[in-house]
């Protein structure tokens, strides 16, 4: 797109040996320390869209069906989604360290880091979330398929319906005792699933709760500029007062 | 040609190339520009983590090196020179200056010559000197408006200024849009004559370059309207949405301030009202007042399931949908929070200052009704202990307009009555509204009685019956509009200005139409 536009270039017109387009030395002086901090978030909030991604392809493999009993491919998927919940406690805590005290424009700046990144961090939470809740789903709709049992999902805990039923009377053939064994163990491996997920979920909660006293809820006052400029002066001039007393 | 998107992408351009840190630094009017159509998140997305006035920035001596600075502001003088002071002692590491208007070539002199420490690395116009509020709305938050309605002799540096900021944001708009108008203006009003004639000045003679766009089939117009020509719209009370909220409690660049009206909760005090930010607002902005009730009653209900599910969580599915899901609820709460509020504020305020019955009456006065029953209900409502000082003020003035030269006795006692009910009313301000705006000053046929086809409508419209009695009155405006879109807007009401600048062939067909017309007989 094309804008009726006006561009100057000023040269020094006094001095003569400058040519028309002197735009001097770009003298961007170094940050404050806590620029550091900022940045390592920032490079965190890299790794873990990375690791996101492989997240996904490790989901995708792990439904595809196999030869083998899926233990790798499980395995894959509960270290990647730890690693990258651990991130973002980690991040998330971290956050906090970006807090100032005392009102001063320094501070101002940090404060708005800090909601840009938390911004960031939530995306990533409800991200990671979403991808869990549609891998169990498809997970839950293909092991339902293959043993007709239904696996509900409790937070008490899961069992199937299965082991509720007074076992010790009734007979099986050998038929169906193998397919009870298979149940059984099956039914472990699920409950150590959910449990995980149990954890996870709990944690991105918690990482959610801090996380939503700092992200700016878009369309309300808060995310007008005129409103945060207002916010500035009043801080910036308390805080010459209290610097004055 | 939509105003919000053109400011936006200017704001855009004046961010996108610049990387790292910044600061964005803007005036008390741009500020507004920017606000109604930039969000302070998208700011954060771009890396501004800083935004300041200009003239408060002295404040703090700390440097801050790390941070680029974008300025956005006026062309004004007093902005030239705090870039003066900021540049001589500058405390940002780079500097990059945006205006939204013209820049004279003194003050780019200025602006150079200060620049020793050559900080700065880009000066550029975006012409972004207008408040959107809407894609098809724009304000210039005139402070001392009323300077129009003076004599020039009064004040004619203040009128200058006036016109001039005017005529600025006139010209930003056409430039943004990339369009250059045809020109017409009110001639019964000096101020629009002036007004019209400086814009064309501007753009078809001083900067004719700058305003030299592709021609297209069919030129804007640009149509200088004087708000006295219709003083009847802005005294009546409203029943849709929008306007309502701004008649009873005020809207400012999109924002609506409560603590006017009551106490409320830290985030309720201030709320938005963006028919782009918000999708329940833009379906009933023009909605009327018994709709939206219904309307933000079902949100309510929509809401209460969401929130009811909330509650129950007993799977693990429940619990993940729930975290899931929190921003959007957060979202819908705060939403559902506002609308209910500003209606409930607002059917408040209709029932203590019994806002359906003198509605009523102001609607009778605008549009049908004679003056003998006009008369006694106004006398009856200045009666009305319930009825407030702005209400029966409003009222005598609705009357006065219409029937100043019918009963001079009648009315006469309603200023006198009005006089003696309300302590602050300022004696003589009826009179005063009757010389700016009375019946030989306006243009319009504004009852529409002047002009024998807007007889024969009102008659038609009156026998139709209404459907809402509260919203009969149609503005003078959109008479005006539908004239414009029919081709019979007349030269001899709203002159063009000069021949030379008019351009496209619809003006050539329009002007050969009225020769033909003028030389048959009775055609309006």
């Amino acid at each position: 797109m094309h804008f009726a536009v006006k561009f100057f270039i000023w040269g020094n017109e006094t001095d003569a040996n400058v040519s028309c387009c002197s735009r001097g030395a770009v003298t961007v002086g170094l940050p404050p320390a806590w620029v550091d901090v900022s940045e390592e978030i920032a490079t965190n909030v890299q790794r873990a869209r990375t690791k996101m991604a492989e997240l996904a392809r490790a989901h995708a493999k792990a439904l595809m069906p196999s030869f083998g009993d899926g233990k790798e491919d499980q395995h894959a998927i509960e270290s990647l989604t730890q690693e990258i919940t651990n991130i973002l406690k980690r991040s998330e805590k971290r956050l906090q360290q970006l807090s100032a005290a005392g009102p001063s424009e320094d501070s101002n700046v940090r404060k708005n880091v800090q909601r840009s990144l938390a911004t960031d961090l939530q995306n990533l939470s409800m991200e990671l979330r979403k991808k869990q809740s549609t891998y169990l789903k498809r997970l839950r709709q293909q092991k339902e398929g293959q043993d007709g049992v239904d696996l509900e999902m409790n937070l008490n805990g899961g069992r199937s319906r299965m082991e509720d039923d007074d076992l010790d009377d009734m007979v099986f053939n050998e038929h169906q005792m193998a397919k009870l064994k298979k149940s059984e163990a099956f039914t472990v491996e699920r409950e150590r699933e959910i449990q995980q997920v149990v954890e996870s979920v709990n944690e991105l909660a918690q990482i959610m709760k801090d996380l939503s006293v700092l992200v700016i809820d878009q369309g309300t006052i808060v995310d007008r500029i005129d409103y945060n400029i207002q916010n500035v002066a009043t801080t910036v001039d308390e805080g010459l007062k209290q610097l004055q007393k | 040609m939509v105003l919000v998107t053109a400011a936006r992408d200017y704001i855009n351009r004046m961010l996108q190339d610049i990387s790292g840190m910044k600061v964005l630094i803007l005036d008390s009017q741009t500020v507004s520009a920017v606000s109604v159509v930039y969000s302070q998140s998208e700011l954060l997305q771009k890396e501004v983590f800083l935004v300041e006035l200009v003239d408060s920035i002295y404040k703090s001596k700390e440097s801050m090196s790390h941070l680029k600075a974008v300025y956005f502001l006026r062309p004004s003088s007093e902005n030239i020179q705090h870039l003066r002071r900021q540049l001589a002692n500058p405390r940002f590491g780079e500097y990059h200056l945006f205006f939204s208007n013209m820049l004279k070539d003194t003050q780019i002199h200025i602006l150079a010559d200060s620049d020793e420490q050559e900080v700065v690395q880009q000066v550029q116009e975006f012409y972004a000197d207008f408040v959107a509020v809407e894609p098809y709305h724009f304000t210039l938050n005139i402070p001392s408006n009323h300077l129009y309605m003076l004599p020039a002799v009064v004040d004619p540096s203040s009128l200058q200024h006036f016109c001039d900021r005017v005529v600025d944001g006139i010209a930003a708009v056409f430039l943004a849009l990339k369009r250059r108008p045809v020109i017409r203006y009110q001639r019964t009003s000096d101020i629009a004559k002036r007004i019209a004639q400086e814009t064309a000045k501007l753009m078809y003679q001083q900067e004719s370059g700058l305003f030299d766009f592709r021609r297209t089939e069919i030129s804007p117009l640009l149509l200088i309207l004087d708000r006295r020509d219709d003083p009847v719209t802005p005294l009546l009370n409203q029943w849709t949405y929008q306007a309502m909220v701004h008649e009873l409690i005020g809207i400012q660049d999109n924002k609506v301030d409560l603590r006017s009206i009551g106490d409320f909760p830290k985030d309720q005090q201030e709320v938005v009202l963006s028919s782009e930010q918000d999708t329940f607002f833009k379906a009933n902005m023009y909605e009327n007042f018994g709709d939206i009730g219904m309307n933000i009653k079902r949100m309510v209900d929509e809401f209460q399931q969401v929130a009811k599910s909330n509650q129950s969580i007993q799977t693990i599915e429940d619990m993940a949908r729930f975290v899931e899901n929190y921003p959007e609820y957060k979202k819908m709460h705060g939403n559902v929070s506002k609308h209910v509020t500003l209606v409930t504020e607002m059917s408040k305020m209709v029932e203590e200052r019994k806002l359906m019955l003198v509605s009523e009456t102001e609607q009778e006065l605008a549009c049908n009704g004679g003056q003998g029953a006009a008369f006694e209900a106004v006398t009856n409502l200045l009666n009305n202990e319930n009825v407030s000082d702005i209400d029966r003020l409003r009222l005598v003035m609705l009357y006065a307009l219409r029937y100043e030269k019918d009963s001079p006795v009648q009315l006469m006692q309603l200023f006198n009555k009005l006089a003696s009910r309300s302590a602050k009313y300022k004696p003589g301000l009826v009179q005063f509204l009757l010389k700016q705006a009375g019946v030989d000053k306006r243009t319009g046929d504004l009852y529409g009685n002047r002009d024998f086809m807007n007889i024969a409508r009102n008659m038609a419209r009156g026998l139709k019956g209404v459907e809402n009695v509260y919203t009969q009155h149609q503005p003078l405006l959109f008479q005006t509009m539908e004239s414009i879109i029919k081709g019979r807007l007349r030269d001899v009401d709203y002159p063009f200005l000069g021949n030379h600048f008019q351009q496209g062939r619809f003006l050539k067909d329009l002007e050969e139409a009225q020769r033909t017309a003028k030389s048959s007989s009775n055609i309006i």
